[in-house]
């Protein structure tokens, strides 16, 4: 009953509020932004050519307003806005009309999903791992040569290591596809046809994410590692006999952890903003130019999708952690 | 040991290369093109008639909508396409008659008669969000058949420029089939999958996450308009794909991935050096489309002091080295535009060589040397073909094809009559040469620009602030992805803004150009412009008699022409905004699979795989054989 009124009751209400302020200001953002969702509509339909005599466009101008809802007062429509997301509904995309923007999300979010769980958890492990061990064999040959691969590889720009393994692995030696998701004709199905041609397309863009997440979290886990190594209950294990790798393993890599854990879980909320740059460097589906598209277009409705469910994966991912904490942390536990 | 890991190494590459193919799809059957406006937002949806957007450019618009008329930039021809001729009007514009070509079917095997175009207009002014909804509803009496080939509009007010709305310029209202959409209880829901076409292809298949869409050719093809007016189309398939970033354009055709796309013209001389099968519109220098039926420019605000002043935008305009400027932007590549009307080939013929003795004639209220100013240069076309020798590029000698090429002419580059247009408004230079206000304070132009380096208004407002720093003149470029919207509510100085609404292209009506600038659209700033012309803010009397002399006239009466050339000289003398350069289109086309791309040394049709147009360049294209 303590720990339901004094741990878990208060971040649950921590996690409500910051779901509601996060809403709220993803929700009047981009109504004081100057760019206007019918303009952009009737824009694109003029832009390229087709006619529209003034007077018509004046006309489109005033029906689209009130077809999207826009119509009324930016309070009016908050708190209609909160009505439609209570039943689980963030309403048509504008610039999609009358398509449900859940139904673009579903669209794009398996790809995101699939693509930044995988290179998240990969490069998670094996980066925390290499981390570790080359924090904690730090004289080794091989640490420093883990070591000096992670300086060099950390500081590249994201969006040039990517546009790297494209030109190296879809041109120079082109035996991977520059773009998309699946091949052209291939059908989607739980099948080895369209599971290896899916591992293929998603092969690049993983791993510009992985080898860059696993020199990330490589570096920070060694600098993590390299404090607690100098602490006295490490030198007692040592002074005491114990094996290093149990000494490595169970004492100070284990320990070493528990930072990596709440990031691990803020990495895993956010993948809900996709991967902007993968996507557009490699073509592949996901959230992110979803998002981007939105913020164009001024489709507050799709923008709203994106970021809410962005602001309650993070949100939750944080509450999780809290809640499992306890799990991996002792000391948390016991208080 | 090695020897093992060497041939585990090579199946597994050979495998993976085997599985990035095309899967089940002849490449040497297949054209593939770039998609323009990017991944489609909802791929499963085919229903382009609603107004929201669609991306009708994965080959909705190209392959399997018919329109009833469809402009050709580069022919200059309006094509009759389900219609089987022109519009016709009774004679005070109060009905507009549609004759339907005969043996036009959909791809179901259902004739398209005069009942889709009657249910369509319909449907259109029932439903709110059908496109073309407000326009029919504010046009349209009673639309009705006289029989099955034959509709006849009654329209609540005269209106000689209706037809307008039908004729296909990358837009415009489509047919669609009555027997599929009467069937639905939304027209507005309905995803139109697979949808039913009317033109030469079907849709095949399609990437569920927005990338691609497949065609294939319709066994029927004959009973398309495109079948019946040009022939059979040559490839089987077509691929339309959204490669992205420019990098993957090129990576795609360097590996024989993308025989149509559009590049910008850094991208397109890096992949020359990849892929000798590459070309673009003109196999030399300067490359780029010029039959591209727009012109770019600078835009200024009429409402803003000094823009407000004539003679300060002459000042403006004369203060631009024309030549130095298109080197700036596009290494002398894009076409000079003195009108504010692109100087196409078709252009060229029809207003620009009429006006040419006007333009030579043409003076500012100003004196040079006891003289008035003549401020027309036809000679900056040999200017910028010697910029262009000077660079390294061969060029011919013979000036209607430079003309083509560079332009017919621009405006003097005369520094010292802008000055003397400034100073007797009351400007002055500093000590260093800096202008300044009349009130003394220093003049500092704002221009907001486009956001994409690669697009032509971006390199406008480069070339413009360079050329008006050489002047004197502190200027500041603000880039913004919010131009458009910036610049509709008159929040602005200069804009990158296309200086003018796009003519067709194919027809010497300049009313979609003129009428934009009509008082009647004028909005204050604040309130948003309906066009790219308004945004300049500036209104005219005399502007105004000339639209509405226009409208009152057959399209193509012959008064129209002339009406069109006085709209012309009036934008001239005031200037309001200024025009530069023709649209510097730049496209890659591979001719490893395909050759006989509509290209300058032949043009047959319009050159851009975007434009619904694409279908009448099938027939053309030939296959090289190649596997």
């Amino acid at each position: 009953m303590l720990f339901i009124k004094r741990y878990l009751l208060p971040r649950i209400v921590q996690f409500l509020v910051v779901v509601f302020v996060g809403i709220t200001i993803v929700f009047f953002v981009p109504r004081l932004t100057p760019v206007d969702p019918v303009q952009q509509v009737i824009s694109q339909i003029t832009s390229q050519g087709a006619f529209m005599d003034p007077a018509a466009v004046d006309a489109l101008r005033q029906s689209l307003t009130e077809l999207y809802g826009l119509e009324g007062g930016m309070f009016q429509q908050y708190f209609a806005f909160w009505g439609r997301l209570i039943k689980g509904d963030f309403g048509p995309s504008l610039f999609q009309f009358p398509t449900p923007v859940m139904d673009l999300i579903m669209i794009s979010l398996p790809w995101t999903a699939g693509l930044l769980i995988t290179t998240t958890i990969i490069s998670w492990i094996i980066g925390n791992l290499l981390g570790g061990l080359a924090g904690y064999f730090k004289n080794k040959a091989w640490a420093k040569t883990l070591d000096n691969i992670s300086m060099v590889l950390r500081p590249i720009p994201y969006y040039i290591f990517s546009l790297l393994l494209l030109i190296l692995f879809a041109y120079l030696i082109p035996i991977f596809p520059s773009a998309g998701g699946y091949s052209v004709g291939r059908r989607i199905g739980f099948n080895w046809a369209f599971i290896s041609d899916l591992l293929i397309h998603s092969f690049l863009p993983a791993m510009s994410l992985v080898i860059l997440g696993i020199a990330a979290n490589f570096m920070t886990m060694k600098l993590i590692v390299s404090n607690i190594v100098a602490e006295d209950y490490v030198m007692y294990a040592k002074a005491g006999g114990l094996k290093e790798s149990t000494i490595a393993f169970k004492y100070v890599i284990k320990n070493g952890l528990l930072p990596q854990i709440t990031g691990l879980a803020l990495s895993l909320g956010q993948i809900f903003g996709g991967a902007l740059i993968t996507e557009i460097v490699f073509s592949y589906p996901g959230l992110g130019t979803l998002l981007y598209g939105a913020i164009n277009s001024g489709d507050y409705n799709l923008i709203m999708g994106v970021t809410s469910l962005s602001v309650i994966g993070i949100a939750g991912a944080t509450l999780l952690v809290d809640l499992i904490y306890p799990l991996f942390d002792p000391r948390i536990r016991y208080r | 040991m090695k020897k093992s890991a060497c041939i585990i190494v090579l199946a597994l590459l050979l495998f993976i290369t085997g599985l990035s193919q095309v899967a089940g799809i002849p490449r040497e059957e297949t054209l593939i093109v770039d998609v323009l406006s990017g991944r489609a937002g909802s791929p499963g949806n085919f229903n382009v008639f609603t107004s929201a957007w669609r991306n009708p450019d994965r080959g909705i618009q190209q392959l399997i909508l018919e329109p009833l008329w469809i402009v050709d930039p580069t022919t200059g021809e309006v094509i009759n396409a389900l219609a089987s001729e022109e519009p016709i009007y009774n004679k005070d514009f109060t009905q507009m008659t549609i004759k339907l070509r005969k043996g036009c079917y959909w791809s179901d095997g259902v004739e398209i008669t005069a009942d889709d175009i009657v249910y369509g207009i319909e449907t259109a002014m029932k439903y709110t969000a059908m496109g073309s909804h407000d326009t029919f509803n504010l046009n349209v009496k009673k639309v009705y058949k006289t029989d099955n080939y034959t509709v006849v509009f009654e329209l609540k007010e005269p209106n000689a420029r209706f037809h307008a709305n039908f004729i296909d310029r990358w837009g415009g209202w489509r047919p669609f089939p009555k027997h599929v959409f009467e069937k639905v209880d939304d027209p507005i829901t309905f995803d139109f999958n697979p949808p039913i076409s009317s033109g030469p292809y079907v849709l095949k298949d399609y990437d569920q996450a927005g990338y691609w869409t497949l065609y294939e050719k319709r066994e029927d093809w004959e009973r398309t308009p495109t079948g019946m007016l040009y022939g059979e189309p040559k490839p089987k398939y077509v691929l339309f794909y959204y490669y992205g970033e420019t990098s993957n354009k090129v990576i795609a055709q360097a590996n024989h991935n993308l025989d149509m796309t559009d590049l910008t013209i850094e991208a397109f001389r890096a992949l020359t050096q990849r892929n000798p099968y590459t070309r673009a519109y003109r196999i030399e220098y300067p490359w780029i489309v010029n039959v591209d039926p727009c012109i770019t420019g600078l835009t200024l605000n009429n409402e803003v002091y000094p823009y407000n002043i004539k003679d300060v935008r002459w000042a403006l305009t004369l203060a631009i080295d024309i030549v130095d400027y298109i080197g700036i932007a596009f290494d002398g590549a894009a076409p000079m535009g003195v009108l504010h009307l692109p100087p196409t080939p078709y252009y060229l013929k029809v207003y620009y060589e009429p006006m040419e003795e006007w333009l030579k004639n043409f003076t500012l209220d100003i004196e040079v040397n006891g003289q008035p100013f003549k401020p027309y240069d036809p000679s900056a076309t040999l200017r910028a073909a010697q910029y262009a020798r000077e660079r390294g590029y061969t060029v011919p000698n013979d000036i209607n094809e430079l003309k083509e090429m560079f332009g017919p002419g621009w405006w003097k580059y005369a520094p010292d009559v802008a000055e003397q247009l400034l100073i007797r408004n009351g400007f002055k230079r500093d000590k260093n040469g800096k202008w300044l206000l009349p009130d003394g304070t220093p003049w500092k132009i704002t221009i907001i620009n486009h956001p994409s380096p690669s697009h032509p208004s971006n390199r406008n407002g480069l070339a413009a602030a360079q050329q008006w720093r050489n002047f004197g003149i502190d200027v500041n470029v603000v880039t913004s992805e919010s131009i458009q919207d910036i610049t509709f509510f008159g929040n602005y100085e200069v804009s990158t803004n296309w200086p003018a609404p796009e003519p067709w292209g194919g027809h010497p009506d300049l009313d979609r150009v003129l009428s934009p600038f009509h008082s009647r659209v004028y909005k204050p700033i604040g309130e948003y412009a309906v066009q790219n012309g308004p945004t300049s803010r500036w209104t005219n009397p005399k502007l105004d008699k000339i639209v509405e002399n226009m409208e009152k006239i057959d399209w193509n009466d012959p008064r129209n022409l002339e009406l069109g050339m006085e709209g012309l000289k009036l934008l001239i003398e005031e200037m309001p905004t200024i025009p530069t350069f023709g649209y510097p289109g730049v496209v890659g086309w591979d001719e490893y699979y395909w050759t006989n791309y509509p290209g300058a040394e032949n043009p047959y049709t319009q050159p851009y795989h975007h434009w619904p147009n694409l279908k009448y360049m099938l027939p053309y294209l030939e296959p090289t054989g190649r596997k």
